[in-house]
């Protein structure tokens, strides 16, 4: 396959067969069993693009006629220049020079990207692939500089809907996991144009995927989160919270909300709250014990960390970004500390520094390190006799790779858990978890299908190594991925193979490990059902 | 969006099989849904999961944590799975008449 051939109609692409698929450890090692990925319909490959790899991760309606196709291109290029423009791409414009001019093209980041290795190297998925096609659409459409030398050259590229159509799927084929930029030693960021390119989409365009952008950023700001949690139901859903701490630890714990003037404001991914309010009630548990001054905020926006605007639109990203840090300065907190989830890290407390100036600039941080200087302080008592079972550890891209909070998590595990084991590579060498960059929430369609046997099998790989000597499913193990997105992804990744019962391998956050070990808590608080 | 027939009317249906006129929910229609989702026919801790749901839903505009639901109505996760295979979110919710749970969830 050739860079060009993204331009051509030919039908379908690539065909992910299932002999292709990079294989996996005892007891997936049979290809045969591998569950079969889901096609989407003839209906739906009829009304929407689906002609790069048949999977459908945006589903974007076919143009109706000839003119509209071209419209669609020209605004592609209207909006591939403002992308290179300072006044419009101020925030990311330098890196994204950087990566366009640098790559020497020298593959060495080919075997970091989850999706290109497990998809058995397919040639759409290659890391430098995705760069290369808008290098060359830029060199041709924007710097004029085509005509017969990019043919002599091979390097000619020609722009239609048909190429605009696959970019934009294959935008969405690549968790910004960043782990290329890591390997790269020109420190070109590949994960980077995968952004940018979305980003073309999404502000010039209006074409995103629905969970991002019309079910995500706009609802949060409508509602006040992705989830659609009003202030309304947080209160019902703290309330809920409360009852289940007394039930758990026989003691009366407040979960403080609106606490003016409290040292920190906690933040939680509000999917915590339906999916893993185990997580949040940790979180209580613990600042509880520990005598910590702190709340959460039931302002639109303040009690929802997430902000997907991180993985496609900074205009969406900004909007969020101020709104948290509005509400902290409303309670008069000292800091925002971000709970168990990637994203957020990145959105709120790397990302949003290009945004918030002045007054907005709010310390902002990760509440990693509060637990790990906690537990390593002995302010609250801890029997790591109570997680007598193994326990890996999932590194999160936002949190290790790009924010380097390594250490903490770490120290927490080597203290509260008797039998803790790396999964390699580990660290900021990490395997995303294959649900990186909104992918662990777009379940629409067959794409679920290929967040679990493709972007994910590396993940999956990765932690039946971990726990090669104890893979019985009699013996229970616990994955800890403290990181809601990746939870998610886990969930969905352990039901596609049906890793719980076949392998006794559950998942769980970091917090709830902590208060499984707390002495003061009589009941063990890990309820193996609900992981 | 496609248009489907569900208890005897014309109702849209997003690309994974979920209502998107709530109003127009009732009995006939979740008996429909229910055939899809292979949890027919309906016995009574089907209608318990099922009310439940819509009566939350209705009174905060979003589905109630999974924990919440199997406390409220005494049917533990496992049950949940057996009597709606799709499991709560995308099996009970998309019976009940809920739209598609969204966020990190």
């Amino acid at each position: 396959m050739k860079i060009e051939d993204i331009s051509k109609k030919t039908g379908q692409l690539v065909r992910i067969e299932p002999e292709d698929l990079m294989p996996l450890p005892y007891p997936y090692d049979d290809p045969a069993n591998d569950p079969v990925m889901k096609e989407v319909t003839q209906d739906q490959k009829d009304r929407y693009e689906a002609s790069l790899d048949g999977i459908l991760a945006i589903g974007i309606p076919k143009p109706a006629s000839r003119e509209e196709e071209e419209r669609l291109v020209r605004q592609f290029l209207s909006g591939l220049e403002k992308l290179l423009s300072q006044e419009n791409n101020w925030t990311f414009l330098q890196p994204l020079l950087h990566s366009l001019d640098y790559c020497v093209k020298c593959q060495i980041c080919n075997d970091s990207c989850p999706a290109y290795i497990a998809s058995g190297k397919k040639e759409i998925y290659r890391p430098t692939y995705r760069p290369e096609i808008l290098r060359r659409i830029i060199n041709k459409y924007i710097k004029k500089r085509g005509g017969l030398l990019s043919r002599l050259t091979g390097s000619d590229i020609e722009l239609n809907w048909t190429l605009v159509a696959r970019l934009a799927e294959l935008a969405y084929r690549c968790t910004i996991c960043r782990k290329c930029a890591q390997v790269c030693p020109l420190g070109v960021d590949n994960g980077l144009i995968s952004h940018e390119i979305r980003k073309i989409f999404s502000q010039e365009m209006g074409i995103a995927p629905r969970e991002l952008h019309e079910m995500g950023t706009v609802q949060q700001l409508k509602a006040g989160s992705s989830t659609g949690i009003t202030p309304k139901a947080l209160g019902n859903i703290v309330e809920f919270m409360e009852e289940e701490l007394e039930e758990k630890t026989g003691k009366k714990i407040k979960i403080p909300v609106d606490k003016e003037g409290a040292d920190i404001l906690l933040i939680h991914n509000a999917g915590e709250f339906l999916s893993w309010p185990e997580n949040t009630e940790a979180f209580a548990i613990i600042f509880d014990a520990a005598g910590i001054s702190w709340t959460l905020a039931s302002d639109l926006v303040g009690y929802d960390a997430v902000n997907y605007g991180v993985w496609y639109d900074d205009i969406q990203l900004a909007r969020i970004a101020v709104k948290h840090a509005e509400i902290a300065r409303k309670l008069k907190v000292k800091k925002i500390n971000v709970g168990e989830c990637g994203h957020a890290h990145k959105a709120m407390i790397v990302v949003a520094d290009r945004v918030l100036t002045g007054e907005l600039n709010v310390p902002r941080e990760s509440a990693i390190p509060i637990l790990a200087d906690l537990v390593l302080r002995d302010r609250i008592r801890l029997d790591p006799g109570r997680n007598d079972f193994p326990v890996t550890l999932h590194d999160p891209c936002n949190m290790v790779r790009l924010m380097g909070i390594v250490e903490p998590q770490r120290q927490i595990l080597r203290k509260i858990c008797l039998q803790f084991r790396e999964m390699e590579p580990r660290g900021v060498d990490n395997y995303c978890c294959g649900g990186g960059s909104g992918f662990a929430i777009m379940q629409s369609m067959n794409f679920p299908d290929w967040r679990s046997a493709v972007s994910g099998r590396i993940k999956l790989k990765q932690v039946l190594d971990a726990f090669r000597d104890v893979i019985s499913p009699d013996i229970r193990k616990y994955v800890c991925a403290p990181c809601s997105n990746c939870k998610g992804q886990f969930r969905d990744l352990f039901n596609y193979y049906n890793v719980n019962e076949k392998c006794g391998i559950f998942y769980g956050g970091l917090v709830e490990l902590v208060v499984n070990a707390m002495v003061d808590v009589e009941k063990p608080f890990i309820d193996w059902e609900w992981h | 969006m496609a248009k489907v027939t569900l208890g005897g009317m014309e109702i849209e249906i997003d690309e994974d099989g979920f209502i998107q006129e709530p109003d127009k929910w009732n009995k006939e229609v979740a008996e429909d849904l229910a055939k899809v989702e292979q949890a027919y026919p309906m016995g009574e801790d089907h209608w318990k999961l099922v009310n439940y749901l819509r009566d939350y839903y209705l009174k905060y505009e979003i589905a109630p944590p999974i924990r919440m639901l199997v406390k409220q109505t005494g049917i533990d996760l496992k049950t949940i799975y057996q009597l709606f295979p799709g499991g709560p979110a995308k099996g009970a919710c998309k019976v009940a008449g809920l739209p598609k749970p969204t966020g990190c969830v």
